[in-house]
């Protein structure tokens, strides 16, 4: 493995220097001249971040690429053989079988057309509401924000006791003055997925309202007087004005929410565990890469993912700027 | 047809009492919806901080009722027996610690090495640079998280990195951001020339520039990318996790604060309240880094705009 990363240095100080050569005998071409001694010190200083970034931005992107062909196990770390396409198979037989991939899978996508929604309607319509003149706005937009401050993990946590199968738990105890009997919310496949999408949605859409807020105050207030003159009422000034208005922010929010939403893991391993009602797909890579050290299979799975996540995101640009 | 334009002035008087009128009662509509939202989204807040102030039998006798959102005021004296608790029995302020030192660390480094690798590329003429700034625009758009698991097995097999060393492994990767190199870029290079150049004359050379003159001019950037390393860190949960090593008996955990959450909830016999109490103090320094950098959180967001 060492091996492999001093050959790919090699390759990238070689392509690197060819191109430093290469920029000094153009301007000497222009009859400029690069100083040495100010490009040796540029390069004392760009000597750190060039490294740190080398060893833990490129490298997994490459090795990543690369592990995906070879049957990896991190315990045999100087047994690695080249394997083809065999991760690849064992991924769409997985799939095909409806083994846990697919149920990370189909997870996912519940998940995600679930969540993107819900919290960018969330936080758009909670952006159009604080987006006034009025006293006491600012307090609102403290509450709705708050959720974010909190982290990930502190979020699963809080929302674990709140579904508390026990009949103290918070959902439980509040069910229970109308006579409805405690119900395991997490551990049933029906409503594990739903509960995990609203407190992903609370704990994040307070976030892109802020995004949201900074778009809206772009949108000149004439454009609203022009349409009030028109007789328009406040569905079609929100159709018709804000929406046009908020388009770049909008292909960001949605672009950064569903890349986001592909991503989820920490919620389901911390509320529930490995178990097909909630298993993402980044949890399934997680697992297999780190829980059971098949970085093979699991770079085999983040390379897919990647592609699916990238063609995805590149379509959804495509249709919502042509327009 | 054409749009009338006048309009009798009657009409318009009448009209103007009963737009009077309406508009209390919108105004009423709408404080009753924003206080209806605001419960929604703070109830499961306020009922973590009412429950850390209880014990296990208030807990339970509260259970479907409205007191389940207040304090335990029948024994106000007792309010913060569970955050003694998770202080002393579980230790929770050395995870604290931990997580406080992890960030002092990347707020440090992040600075350094990413504001001499912005000066370099924003003041700075050598060649090569082309070749750099491109891979600095490829290295913002390409997703980088679906690589956890290879960085995972170059910091654990390449490096070694076991036992206490393993920090440095929580570090490091944390103290590299294309980001804000691309923030330091864009800030330097809105500084005028004319510092640097009085400085040469003055015999001063490119480090010394670079700490005495830049690093001092740009305490608002910094601010930013120090309050975002921080929430970072602070807030990362999965790295650190697989990453330290579990802690043991008897010795000083190397766990930041999020990962302990998940060793304190399984200590046996560990109550709600204390659990809640845990969550709680996990969470406070965020609310205090939120409250009082508000100023720089905003500028960062502006910038988190740019990534696009």
């Amino acid at each position: 493995m060492v091996t492999t990363t001093l050959i790919i240095l090699a390759v990238f100080a070689a392509a690197f220097v060819a191109f430093a050569v290469w920029d000094v005998v153009r301007a000497k071409k222009k009859r400029e001249k690069y100083r040495v001694g100010s490009t040796v010190t540029a390069y004392l200083m760009l000597l750190p971040a060039i490294l740190l970034a080398f060893l833990f931005i490129l490298l997994p992107i490459l090795y990543s690429l690369g592990y995906a062909f070879t049957d990896f196990f991190i315990l045999t770390p100087n047994d690695i053989n080249f394997v083809g396409f065999d991760n690849f198979a064992t991924a769409f037989k997985e799939i095909g079988d409806k083994g846990m991939l697919y149920h990370a899978i189909i997870n996912t996508l519940i998940f995600v057309v679930g969540v993107v929604p819900l919290q960018i309607g969330l936080a758009l319509g909670l952006a159009v509401f604080v987006n006034r003149k009025k006293r006491g706005v600012k307090i609102f937009k403290v509450c709705f924000f708050a959720p974010v401050v909190i982290s990930l993990s502190v979020t699963s946590f809080l929302w674990l006791e709140i579904l508390s199968p026990a009949s103290t738990g918070l959902l439980n105890s509040f069910l229970g003055m109308f006579g409805i009997p405690p119900h395991d919310w997490l551990r049933d496949p029906n409503t594990a997925m739903l509960c995990i999408i609203i407190l992903s949605a609370w704990q994040g859409c307070g976030y892109q309202m802020l995004i949201f807020l900074s778009g809206l105050t772009n949108i000149r207030n004439e454009l609203y007087e022009a349409a009030s003159l028109d007789g328009a009422g406040a569905w079609s000034k929100f159709v018709h004005v804000t929406l046009p208005g908020l388009r770049s922010t909008l292909v960001f929010v949605i672009i950064t929410v569903f890349i986001g939403a592909c991503r989820v893991m920490v919620q389901p391993m911390i509320m529930v565990g490995y178990q097909e009602h909630v298993v993402t797909l980044s949890y399934y890579m997680y697992q297999q890469g780190y829980e059971f050290r098949w970085v093979g299979y699991s770079s085999a799975i983040a390379l897919l993912m990647t592609l699916v996540i990238g063609t995805i995101t590149l379509i959804q640009r495509r249709i919502l700027r042509e327009k | 047809m054409k749009k009338q334009n006048v309009i009798p002035v009657e009409y318009t008087l009448l009209r103007r009492k009963r737009v009077k009128g309406d508009k209390i009662a919108k105004d009423v509509v709408y404080y009753v919806c924003g206080i209806i939202l605001s419960l929604l989204f703070l109830f499961p807040l306020v009922y973590m901080l009412a429950t850390s102030t209880k014990s296990e039998s208030a807990y339970v006798a509260d259970a479907g009722s409205l007191a389940m959102f207040l304090p335990d005021f029948a024994n106000l004296g007792t309010m913060f027996n569970n955050y003694g608790k998770v202080f002393t029995d579980y230790g929770i302020w050395r995870y604290a610690l931990n997580s406080f030192l992890y960030a002092a660390i990347v707020i440090v480094l992040n600075v350094l090495i990413n504001g001499l690798a912005g000066y370099v590329m924003a003041k700075l003429r050598f060649p090569g640079k082309k070749l750099l700034s491109f891979m600095i625009i490829f290295l913002i758009v390409v997703p980088v998280e679906t690589s956890i698991i290879p960085l995972y097995s170059i910091v654990k097999t390449m490096l070694g990195l076991k036992g206490v060393m393993s920090v440095a492994g929580v570090v490091l990767p944390a103290a590299i951001s294309i980001f804000n190199i691309f923030l330091f870029i864009q800030f330097f290079e809105g500084i005028p020339k004319e510092y640097e150049e009085a400085a040469r004359i003055d015999g001063a050379s490119t480090m010394g520039i670079f700490f005495k003159i830049i690093l001092p001019l740009s305490k608002p950037i910094i601010a930013t990318v120090a309050v975002f390393c921080f929430i970072g860190v602070w807030n990362d949960y999965l790295w650190p996790t697989m990453i330290l090593p579990y802690p043991g008996e008897g010795e000083w955990p190397l766990y930041p604060i999020q990962s302990a959450l998940n060793t304190i909830q399984s200590i046996r016999g560990i109550t709600t309240g204390e659990v809640m109490a845990s969550l709680v103090v996990t969470s406070i320094p965020i609310f205090v880094i939120y409250v009082a950098a508000q100023k720089y959180i905003v500028q960062g967001f502006g910038s988190a705009g740019l990534k696009m």
